[in-house]
């Protein structure tokens, strides 16, 4: 499933030491490159609106609307954008409410790397359920 | 603009030591002084001043006028900070001062407003919301019952460290867990984890979350 053109991906987390580490990530990922971040949920969803990312890293715990209830936004406005919650916490850990705001994974913010980033994105399935690394 | 400070202190010597203390700095002004808590009320509902510097035991009662002054400010003025000036590193009084949390709360021995830099610092800290505990308060606390407890906060992981400097803010597990979108119970489960790490698990939940804080705060500066 190597796709020849880039997955275009926005980066959405209100600290910046997360946004250039995820960018840092995107940079040595083959096939996926960044083309926004945002500092809030609220950015998002205007980026998102404009950028038309595929994928969209999002942060949860942010000021104003969280991350979990951005991707509900998100995904109802644009149904086709794919979100990844990320979190320094564990899943288990998160609201009840991680698990249906249509995210379609879950990435420990440690864990995000090339290979995890890649093997998600080619599990990613639609399925209303949220996978993890 | 400078901190507008109002001091209360029956101890006229101590109070006007400190008067002058507070005048010599630029980025201080004395906005009032009195030597009780009535005149204390009164003064901060007309002077409205950024922090409060207050002893503990003045008339009328001499016993813990400055910490119910504490506590009133917390619902009705919860902007302007507070120092405590103890004679003693009594804990009672440091828990029932940081019950509702710590921001904006500082107490200070007084036999350190002898070094003036001391209370200087604790004024500034909690005019930002800052918080500032007489490390001997904390020795006493925790001191006698579990000496290895400072350093059992390494062994904190950072989510429970952030956890913990919420529970400093005097936030309840739901509250935590709404700020950093966690479930309840991932919360519970964490603060369960901290507080036996440093060893406070047998403890009364109000006293050990008090304590875990102050350990937290101890070991911040």
């Amino acid at each position: 499933m190597q796709p020849d053109v880039a997955v275009p991906v926005l980066i959405v987390d209100d600290q910046r030491p997360f946004r250039l580490a995820a960018a840092a990530v995107l940079r040595r990922s083959v096939g996926f490159e960044l083309v926004g971040e945002a500092e809030t949920g609220e950015e998002a969803l205007e980026q998102v609106a404009v950028l038309h990312p595929a994928l969209v890293l999002m942060d949860i715990n942010m000021p104003g609307i969280n991350g979990i209830e951005a991707t509900r936004r998100i995904v109802a406005a644009a149904p086709e954008t794919v979100v990844f919650l990320c979190s320094t916490y564990q899943l288990s850990d998160l609201p009840g409410d991680a698990q249906t705001s249509g995210a379609a994974a879950y990435v420990n913010k440690e864990e995000l790397g090339p290979a995890v980033l890649r093997r998600l994105w080619d599990e990613r399935d639609g399925d209303g359920r949220l996978h993890t690394a | 603009m400078a901190i507008r400070v109002v001091l209360a202190e029956d101890n006229v010597l101590l109070r006007e030591g400190m008067s002058r203390l507070v005048q010599g700095h630029d980025d201080l002004e004395l906005a009032g002084t009195c030597g009780d808590l009535p005149s204390l009320l009164g003064l901060i509902d007309q002077e409205k001043p950024d922090v409060v510097v207050t002893d503990i035991r003045m008339p009328p009662t001499g016993t813990d006028e400055g910490i119910r002054a504490a506590a009133h400010l917390r619902v009705e003025h919860p902007s302007i900070g507070v120092v405590v000036l103890s004679q003693y590193a009594n804990p009672a009084y440091a828990l029932a001062l940081l019950a509702e949390g710590s921001q904006g709360r500082a107490y200070l021995l007084k036999e350190r407003v002898a070094d003036v830099e001391e209370l200087l610092v604790a004024i500034r800290q909690v005019a930002q919301g800052g918080s500032v505990i007489d490390p001997k308060v904390v020795d006493a606390l925790v001191g006698a019952s579990s000496p290895r407890s400072r350093s059992d906060l390494d062994r904190l992981t950072p989510r429970e460290r952030e956890i913990l400097g919420e529970m400093a803010q005097g936030k309840s597990n739901a509250a935590i867990a709404a700020t950093l979108v966690l479930s309840e119970r991932a919360v519970e489960k964490h603060t369960n984890s901290i507080f036996s790490k440093l060893g406070l698990s047998e403890e009364r939940d109000v006293n050990r979350r008090v304590k875990a804080v102050l350990l937290y705060l101890a070991a911040r500066d």
